[in-house]
């Protein structure tokens, strides 16, 4: 499954890039986040309860950061264990530019859902995702700044 | 969790009184408590109809219903209803045109066409490929099953005219 | 597979499962026809601690004719709307559609008001609702209020209703002798989720259509009206030139989202296809 967008935050660079290396505002921003703990400046695990229609999986997962560039850009790799539910893995890219109005945050993100989850699940996976990735980032915007106006524009595909 | 709740139903004719887990199935109730081996186990997510029961005249997936919900209800299986004659007919039809191979889909596939021949008398070859693609058959290719089907339904529509 | 352990509570009056679904929050989940809920909890996608029954429930029974509206009660199964003489004659394009829904035995015990808040993109019931102009009705702890189907399908697997709030049922304005309508569903085979659907109602005079309602499902992630293809139809003589135009302007305003069976591209194609059926089946009724 592949899930590539941008969106465009009324917020800097640096305020963005803090705010995604900040586990505090991604414990409130990611839909369904129970949970979520820092082990060290690459590795973060989290626990976060997908809702999607009938479905409530429970994910325990756990996020390695690498190519880190300060304030641009880095890449991720995830993993994640929903029990009976099914099991997730996938990486990531992510890399921010200063835009008219914010910043851009430019993502690509492969990923394979398998289990129940990927079988039975499979059929809305790929519209599942775009709605948590929206989601995430118009909490992860409110976050930054409760009074600026939501997202400017943008969105997954 | 540890609730069990008390039922009661009719199955077969039977009053049946238990205490059960409520996470239990109705087609697992019928099976394992009270030995009616009659529906099968398929898929477990209601779709290829081995499990099909009666519940109150209509048929339903015994695996997408509760044995609790099943509370003041009265249930058939296969047994039941050949034991009252509702699916002789039917039962002699697939016998002729040898609409049963292994068996697994067969209790399904009477209790499915039994409703069919009830509430669809009219029904085309068409309509009754449309109704029983709720039940999986893996041997016979379902042509001799619509047969046995239609034989009684047009043997019963002769009998009206 | 068998769900994981859960309570089970059968209740007896909408306070009683408001107050229950107040206390319990997501660790509840409704259960009516449960053909969806025991699915998934089946396959353990779902593990709730309890699960509240509301199949006892008087107030969300039954079709009505209540003043100038059908009443259909979240608790009426597909079957019973197949069936029922009421729907035949004020709404009757639900009459066409339930028997596509799934199977027999599946629609003996699933719901009107489940299909509704579930909203599954590939559901029949919500894209009709939309064709209908239906209102759902409401309830919550705040009291009672009412949605426009337009208004109810928000997002992917996401309505109006609130946590806290139960559908009742809806209210649908009663179709009258000019109403035409037609109900088309792709699928590969029968009892499969929808490739592609349509849920189409208008009045008709002569051969003009007006209050055209073109409700597509399976195509997005919620049903959509092709607003724009309306209006080029509305009010108009339905001549080979307008349909073609329809199709047109439905394939261009619709945003088609791909999924496992076909790509965007081709749900677009398909829009155009069920909109010339069902332009050409209500030209003819």
């Amino acid at each position: 499954m592949e899930l590539n967008g941008e969106q465009l935050i009324a917020a800097s660079v640096p305020d963005v890039w803090r705010g995604l290396n900040d586990v505090a505002i991604l414990g409130k921003a990611i839909p369904g986040c129970e949970a979520i703990e820092r082990i060290s400046s690459e590795e973060v695990h989290a626990k976060v309860m997908f809702k999607i229609g009938p479905v409530r999986a429970r994910f325990a997962g756990k996020l390695f950061l690498s190519d880190v560039v300060d304030e641009k850009s880095c890449s991720m790799a995830f993993e994640g264990s929903g029990g009976a539910a099914g099991f997730a893995k996938g990486r990531s890219r992510v890399e921010l530019s200063s835009a008219e109005g914010g910043t851009l945050v430019s993502y690509t993100t492969e990923a394979s859902i398998g289990g129940k989850l990927g079988q039975i699940g499979g059929r809305l996976i790929s519209a599942s995702a775009k709605k948590i990735a929206d989601d995430f980032f118009q909490a992860f915007a409110k976050e930054l700044d409760p009074t600026a106006k939501q997202m400017l524009d943008g969105g997954a595909t | 969790m540890n609730q069990k709740i008390p039922i009661e139903m009719i199955v077969n004719g039977n009053t049946i009184q238990a205490e059960i887990e409520p996470r239990r199935h109705l087609v697992d109730f019928l099976r394992e408590d009270l030995g009616l081996k009659g529906p099968h186990l398929g898929c477990e997510q209601g779709a290829c109809g081995a499990c099909t029961v009666r519940v109150d005249g209509q048929i339903v997936r015994g695996c997408l219903y509760l044995a609790v919900q099943a509370n003041g209800k009265v249930v058939d299986t296969v047994e039941g209803l050949t034991a009252q004659g509702v699916l002789t007919a039917l039962q002699n039809a697939f016998l002729r045109r040898n609409a049963m191979q292994c068996g697994f889909c067969s209790s399904g596939m009477l209790l499915s066409a039994a409703e069919l021949i009830e509430q669809r008398p009219e029904a085309t070859r068409e309509q009754v490929r449309e109704w029983i693609s709720g039940n999986y058959c893996r041997c016979t290719g379902y042509h001799s099953i619509v047969d046995a089907i239609m034989n009684v339904l047009e043997a019963q529509r002769e009998q009206t005219e | 597979m068998k769900a994981a352990a859960f309570d089970y509570i059968k209740a007896q009056s909408v306070p009683e499962v408001l107050a229950l679904m107040s206390k319990h929050g997501d660790d509840a989940r409704l259960i009516a026809g449960g053909q969806t809920l025991l699915a998934t909890l089946n396959m353990r996608l779902s593990e709730p601690q309890l699960l509240i029954d509301i199949t006892q429930l008087a107030e969300l029974n039954g079709i009505e004719l209540s003043g100038e509206h059908l009443w259909i009660g979240a608790l009426v199964t597909h079957t019973e709307i197949e069936n029922s003489p009421l729907i035949q004659k004020y709404a009757p394009i639900l009459g066409a559609a339930a028997p596509h829904i799934a199977h027999r035995a599946i629609r003996n015990l699933g719901t009107w008001g489940g299909s509704l808040v579930y909203g599954d993109p590939a559901a029949e019931w919500p894209a009709c609702s939309l064709a209908v102009n239906a209102t759902m009705v409401l309830r919550g702890l705040q009291g009672e209020r009412r949605v426009l189907a337009a208004d109810f399908f928000v997002d992917l697997y996401t309505t109006a209703l609130a946590p806290d709030e139960i559908l009742m049922g809806t209210e649908i304005p009663l179709a009258n002798t000019k109403q035409v309508f037609s109900f088309q569903e792709l699928a590969r085979r029968h009892g499969d989720y929808a490739i592609a659907g349509l849920a189409a109602v208008a009045q008709k005079t002569g051969q003009t259509l007006t209050a055209c309602n073109f409700a597509f499902f399976s195509i997005a992630t919620t049903p959509v009206l092709a607003k724009k293809a309306q209006a080029i139809v509305n009010g108009q003589i339905l001549s080979t030139e307008l349909i073609a135009a329809g199709v047109a302007m439905a394939r261009s305003e619709i945003e088609t989202m791909d999924d496992i069976t076909n790509s965007a591209a081709a749900k677009t194609h398909l829009v155009g296809v069920l909109l010339e059926r069902a332009l050409k089946t209500m030209l003819a009724e």
